[in-house]
């Protein structure tokens, strides 16, 4: 011992002997020096003889370890095998102090804590081999095979650590990168097992998030990591007047990067957090759904995970659809919107389209919502809607457009938006009439309040609106023309008609009746009805909020299209038809009082002649023949305008009769109709 | 050796360094910012680095200590304060265990490292402390002094809830190491805070002598007690606590006080108690502290459910509060009619008078023989006692009907609902209303003297002479009055209606769902608010009540016009009458004199005509410019549901025709 410490002695003198006296030092007291100094080393301290040298040996790194050239050649190779190790080691202990900033995120933090657990292993071996040093006993070769697992793991560690850096990897990434390394090293038992052990350890923190977004629908996640990102901009109230209902969609959305394991189930996760989350909105307290054991989900085999998350989703699906329906009466409300939108219990309807027949003939810009408010109001209160519990939800509003216009915008832009596109395009849209009055803008309004905006967003109160404007203006065609029937009833009653073109527009009355009543009928019985039925089985059923919704769509979808709402032509062939029925009220009602004037001027002055038609009609030849010639002048007037219409409609109805046999073959509800129709063209 | 020194001499001034003491070799050094070997001491470098690095442990210890010692020993108490104190504490704990590591060390310091001996006397090398095993040693302590460190620095500054706050950000971490740590330190840093809370919540006590909690007292007078005297210190709160439980923690220890100050009211303690048992039966058995935010929440869920529906019933109950409100909205908002219509005759004549001639001793009498009048009397005498005359300040030439108002004095605790800032608004609210019920009442009273009688209809048919002008006055007077009536009726069937008992229902179903004061006090103020808004004594429509009311007093003039007409036209009639009469009995005697006298009485009517029919078409044509303006700008008003009232006044469109009849054809 003496001897050699004189050795030593001389060695350190100073750097410029050190080197050349390494050389001259014997091979065995050179491999205690190195010993020495890769101890070191491998803690990451620069000795005397194996020196940091920054720049690239091999990519990654930007230093390296080099050992003292003048080292004896074979202790030299032996030495640098262990080099590798130490290097490694400066990066990961780097990486682990660094990774436990805050900024870096709770995957990083913990990914860092277990990479220092393993670190502190590798210390406790580098004092125990010291130790061994110390005693004498370690030689270069014994320090390389005690080193063994650790070079390994070091190297496995080193490689991942390598890649985060240049990837910036952190939380999903994160977890993402080391799942892929762990299978692209499934051949080497250890490093996998190692990785996985670190996979764990770095998702834990990761689990915690999960948890509470699955159990209470709350995302605490103060880096940024989860896979679910939170849009808080977004308000629930929007969704009564958002079109897109982006609300339920855009709220909670999935970030791009999401954990492997956890990908193919990233949905249901998600749905789960957003059904608790949306009963959370409604003031309910969630309750956490029963984790018999603990709400731990470190499970280390995926399966009971997943597993756990499955019996959340279905719980918190089944809490928010009983919410939803029970207590917030789904059904109950769908029925009352169904009452008022589908017109199925009309008398309300009657009610207000007697009392409010003179506003709603005015213009648009004419018209006060708060008059027809309150008239609306009224027949709400005189008619059975007064036991509707949410009648006093309805409300009314005049749209900007006619039906057909809005209508047209939504085929051409695929979708509705009914007041941003539609005022520009107003003035390209065929409008078939030039002004606009309150028959065809007036339209209903229904306060929805979350969480039933979910269901009946404004989305889906655009179609409600839709296809009550369309039964609307159908009533009030049907209401015109009974209005001209009971002008020709009473004209029966006090006149002779026979023969005269009274009959012939008697006729046209009556097929034109026919025709609306028949395409009412189609719509509400044939379309409506059935469908909703359907669709109320279905939500009966129904598993969770989603299918509700999606149902719900659906049946809107379907009777848009099966009341010809989607069809442009057919839609347009209608109303044309609603166009001459119209006309031919509006015609009617005016020329019959005309030709009537002078028939009650006849009544009056010989009402003794009402005994036999002979004596009238010779006194009417006879006496009153000026009168007469007028009258007549006025009924070929009358005839002439009469049978023009009625060839019109006649034409125009086998049109649709046509288009509606075409039509048939992609819905064959059409049919229905144009069979219906088929008895009067 | 290679060195001057020994590493057992490293070692052991290593631990010394560990502890902040400088050794023989390894000291502070202060442009370095941390301890090392002495630069003149002769050691390899490697070995100079480790010990470097070794050493970062003391610097950290150091600045702990620093903290500890400058709190405890140097500092005022109100400095740090008891979470400040508790932090000092926690880390004084964590110290003892780094002590403790120290002495293990120490000891093996001790042992002599061995240095290249044979295999032979291997077994007698004891457990040594080299640097290396140092490494491992100090690996997790380091970590630990660490953190201590940068909380140290971190909440210098801070104190009570902020403090709190500041830890548990740290806390936010992914290290399973850090978090339980932290997790440690800040059950006890929180310890005084929850104690706090608790206190506050189940005794409504603040024990806060250092002005940590986050609930801060103000001495104020009872009836303020509610509003004022509590606050919540944003600053204190810290983040863990969410700001809603705050805000519910400071209403229940509000309630007790409220309760025990203003109610004189002790069944909070056995509500309190119960919320205690409950909580602890919800809660599984955890115990309040950090972490167990659910613990806390449902412990404040549970004192403020039953302290605040205690409060409530106490309210109703006890104070009835609904009852009164009913009182007042009967009293002062004239709901109850028969009292208003008694009152109104009663006192009617007497508020003509100048304001300054006025007695209130009288007009309570009067009142009183309202109340006596009226079903009012059957009321409960609790509230009869509560209504009082009140006379406002008045100005010179002001009449009663200015100064004169119903007061409702509620006493303690009710004052916290009725501050005097809501009785004034209710005031405003009766002055309005007493004012608009005036001139109905002058309405009424004016129809009284036109309405047809045989009297007025000889008037009518009496087409003599300067009679026919008489006529037309007439006839203005009652298409005016008509006028005015259509419109007085419809704005009190608004305010009476779509006013107020709409506010009135809504404000029942709220006070039916009200949990706590705070709702309730939401609830009426809203109430209240709504009112105001929707009666037009709101800060925006000021401009449409200045309108309101000058047509009111245009309305009053009309009536002392019409009543003046009136008497003339009797005059008129009865002179007519005693002269029709006297020229049938005192014909023969005097044959001039009644012709000369008639005809005076007819120039005079005819004089007198003319001016009233000229002043009655000044107060037509401002009526109607006034009530054209008021009708115009009812619809811009957009905050208010006065629609209703304009479609109401307009109802047949008369007023928008004569609108743009006259905006239409140029003069």
């Amino acid at each position: 011992p003496a001897s050699k410490s004189s050795q030593l002695e001389k060695v350190s003198n100073s750097h410029g002997e050190m080197l050349k006296a390494l050389s001259s030092f014997s091979p065995s007291v050179q491999e205690l020096l190195v010993i020495e100094d890769l101890l070191s080393a491998m803690v990451g301290i620069e000795g005397k003889y194996v020196c940091v040298r920054r720049g690239r040996l091999k990519e990654g790194n930007s230093f390296y370890y080099q050992l003292e050239p003048s080292l004896d050649a074979s202790l030299s190779d032996l030495a640098k095998r262990i080099l590798p190790l130490c290097e490694n080691y400066v990066v990961v202990s780097q990486f682990a102090e660094a990774r436990s900033h805050f900024k870096h995120g709770l995957v990083n933090h913990a990914f860092a804590s277990a990479l220092r657990a393993i670190l502190q292993d590798y210390h406790a071996m580098t004092a125990q081999l010291e130790h061994q040093y110390r005693l004498g006993r370690l030689s270069l070769q014994g320090l390389w095979f005690f080193c063994q697992p650790m070079v390994a793991a070091m190297q496995v560690l080193s490689t991942a650590v390598q890649r985060a850096i240049v990837q910036h990897a952190s939380g999903a990434a994160m977890l993402n990168l080391l799942q892929k390394q762990a299978i692209a090293m499934a051949g080497d038992n250890s490093a996998r097992s190692l990785l996985q052990k670190l996979i764990h350890a770095a998702s834990t923190p990761y689990f915690g998030i999960l948890e509470r977004w699955v159990y209470e629908g709350v995302i605490d996640d103060p880096y940024g990591e989860f896979l679910i990102n939170e849009n808080k901009s977004l308000q629930k109230e929007s969704l009564s007047q958002d079109y897109y209902a982006t609300y339920w969609q855009q709220r909670y959305s999935l970030r791009q990067e999401i954990p492997g394991f956890l990908a193919s189930y990233a949905e249901t996760i998600l749905t789960t957090g957003k059904y608790l989350n949306a009963i959370r909105e409604c003031g309910h307290i969630v309750q956490v759904p029963s984790s018999e054991n603990g709400t731990l989900m470190k499970g280390r085999v995926q399966q009971p995970v997943l597993e756990r998350i499955n019996v959340a989703h279905d719980f918190a699906s089944a809490e928010l659809l009983n919410l939803i329906i029970h207590k917030f009466d789904l059904i109950g409300r769908l029925r009352s919107v169904k009452h008022y939108f589908f017109v199925d219990q009309g008398d309300f309807l009657v009610h207000f389209m007697d009392t409010a027949r003179e506003e709603l003939t005015r213009k648009t810009s004419a018209m006060s919502v708060e008059k027809l408010q309150s008239l609306l109001e009224l027949a709400l209160r005189t008619s059975v809607a007064a036991s509707d519990p949410y009648h006093e939800d309805l409300a009314c509003s005049i749209e900007e457009l006619s039906l057909m216009a809005q209508l047209h915008n939504i085929v051409r832009n695929g979708n509705v938006t009914s007041q941003q596109i539609g005022s520009a395009e107003s003035a390209s849209a065929p409008v078939s009439s030039g002004i606009t009055t309150g028959l065809e803008t007036f339209t209903l309004e229904y306060k929805v309040r979350w969480p039933l905006s979910l269901v009946i967003s404004r989305k889906a109160l655009t179609k409600y609106q839709l296809i009550f404007r369309h039964i609307f203006h159908c009533k009030h065609v049907e209401r015109q023309l009974c209005a001209t029937w009971q002008m020709h009833q009473s004209t029966v009653r006090t006149v002779n008609t026979l023969g005269t073109a009274i009959s012939r527009s008697y006729v046209v009355c009556q097929r034109m009746l026919h025709f609306l009543q028949t395409f009412q009928h189609y719509m509400t019985f044939e379309v409506l009805e059935p469908n909703w039925h359907l669709m109320h089985g279905q939500l009966l059923n129904a598993k969770s909020i989603d299918e509700v919704m999606q149902h719900h769509d659906a049946f809107l979808e379907k009777c848009l299209r099966q009341c010809t709402l989607l069809w442009p032509q057919i839609l347009k062939k209608v109303d044309k038809l609603k166009f001459i029925c119209l006309k031919y009220a509006t015609a009617t009602q005016w020329l019959i009082p005309a030709i009537f004037r002078q028939n009650d001027h006849f009544q009056q002055s010989g009402p003794t002649d009402k005994r036999s038609k002979k004596g009238y009609k010779e006194r009417r030849g006879r006496l009153e023949y000026p009168m007469q010639a007028r009258q007549a002048a006025e009924d070929s007037n009358f005839k002439l305008t009469i049978g023009k219409i009625d060839e019109e409609f006649f034409k125009e109805l086998k049109l649709l009769v046509v288009l509606l046999s075409n039509g048939s073959q992609s819905d064959p509800c059409l049919a229905h109709l144009a069979q219906g129709l088929q008895g009067v063209a | 050796s290679e060195s001057d020194i020994s590493e057992m001499a490293i070692v052991r001034d290593v631990l010394y360094a560990c502890q902040g003491i400088d050794g023989r070799y390894v000291k502070f050094n202060k442009d370095a910012d941390g301890y090392m070997i002495d630069e003149s001491i002769k050691v390899p470098k490697s070995t100079r680095t480790l010990v470097r690095r070794l050493c970062e442990v003391g610097w950290l210890y150091l600045r702990v200590k620093n903290h500890i010692s400058e709190s405890l020993e140097n500092g005022p108490l109100e400095a740090i304060g008891t979470v400040g104190q508790a932090f000092c504490a926690a880390l004084q704990e964590e110290l003892a265990d780094y002590y403790r590591l120290m002495a293990v060390l120490e000891g093996q310091a001790h042992h002599s490292i061995p240095l290249m001996v044979g295999a032979d006397s291997a077994n007698s090398v004891g457990n040594y402390l080299s640097l290396r095993r140092l490494v491992v040693w100090l690996g997790e302590p380091l970590v630990r002094m660490r953190l201590m460190a940068v909380l140290v620095d971190d909440c210098k500054t801070l104190r009570g809830g902020a403090m709190a706050g500041a830890i548990h950000m740290h806390a936010q971490h992914g290290d399973p190491l850090v978090r339980a740590f932290l997790r440690r330190l800040l059950r006890q840093v929180c310890s005084p805070l929850f104690e706090m809370v608790r206190r506050w919540v189940l005794e409504g006590e603040i024990d806060d002598y250092y002005g940590e909690f986050f609930v801060s007292a103000q001495s104020v007078k009872a009836e303020a007690l509610w509003r004022e005297g509590y606050q919540l210190q944003t600053a204190m709160l810290p983040s863990f606590i969410p700001e809603p439980l705050a805000q519910r923690i400071l209403r229940t220890g509000k309630s007790i006080n409220f309760l025990r100050v203003c109610c004189s009211d002790q069944g909070w303690a056995q509500a309190a108690s119960e919320a205690v048992a409950a909580a602890g039966a919800s809660a599984s058995g955890g115990i309040l502290g950090y972490g167990e935010i659910e613990v806390l929440e449902a412990l404040v869920a549970e004192a403020a459910g039953r302290i605040d529906k205690h409060l409530i019933q106490i309210m109703y109950k006890r104070y009835r509060f609904p009852e009164h409100c009913l009182a007042i909205k009967r009293y002062l908002l004239l709901g109850q009619g028969d009292f208003i219509q008694c009152l109104m005759d009663l006192v009617g004549p007497e508020l003509a008078q100048p304001a300054n001639t006025l007695s209130s001793f009288k007009l309570s009498g009067t009142l009183e023989s309202a109340v006596r009048a009226s079903n009012a009397q059957y009321d409960d005498g609790d509230v009869l006692d509560r209504l009082r005359v009140r006379m406002m300040p008045h100005n010179d030439g002001d009449r009663g009907w200015d100064v004169f108002s119903l007061e409702y004095a509620a006493k303690e605790p009710l004052t916290t609902l009725f501050t005097e800032e809501v009785m004034g608004k209710y005031l405003k609210v009766f002055n309005f209303l007493w004012r608009l019920k005036r001139v109905e009442h002058a309405l009424c009273a004016t129809w009284q003297t036109m309405k047809p009688n045989c009297m007025i209809a000889r008037l009518w048919s009496n087409k003599e002479g300067g009679q026919s002008q008489l006529t037309a006055v007439l006839k203005r007077c009652q298409t005016l009055r008509n006028e005015m009536n259509h419109f007085v009726t419809n704005l009190q069937y608004y305010i009476m209606f779509e006013v107020l008992e709409y506010s009135w229902s809504n404000f029942l179903e709220e006070m039916e769902e009200a949990h706590d004061l705070d709702e309730l006090i939401a609830a009426h103020d809203k109430y209240l608010g709504s009112i105001l808004e929707k009666a037009l004594l709101g800060e925006r429509s000021q401009l449409l009540c200045k309108t309101l009311f000058s047509l009111f007093d245009l309305i009053l003039r009309f009536r002392g016009l019409a009543d003046r007409l009136y008497e003339n036209a009797r005059e008129v009639q009865t002179r007519g009458d005693s002269s029709l009469r006297s020229k049938g009995r005192s014909d023969s005697l005097t044959k001039s004199r009644p012709g000369q006298r008639k005809l005076s009485t007819a120039q005079l009517s005819g004089d007198f005509l003319g001016t009233l029919g000229e002043e009655m078409d000044g107060v037509a044509v401002e009526y109607s410019s006034l009530l054209e303006g008021f009708i115009a700008q009812l619809p811009v008003q957009q905050h208010v549901d006065l629609k209703f009232l304009s479609f109401r006044l307009d109802f047949s469109e008369f007023y928008t025709r004569q609108h743009m009849g006259m905006s239409t054809t140029p003069i």
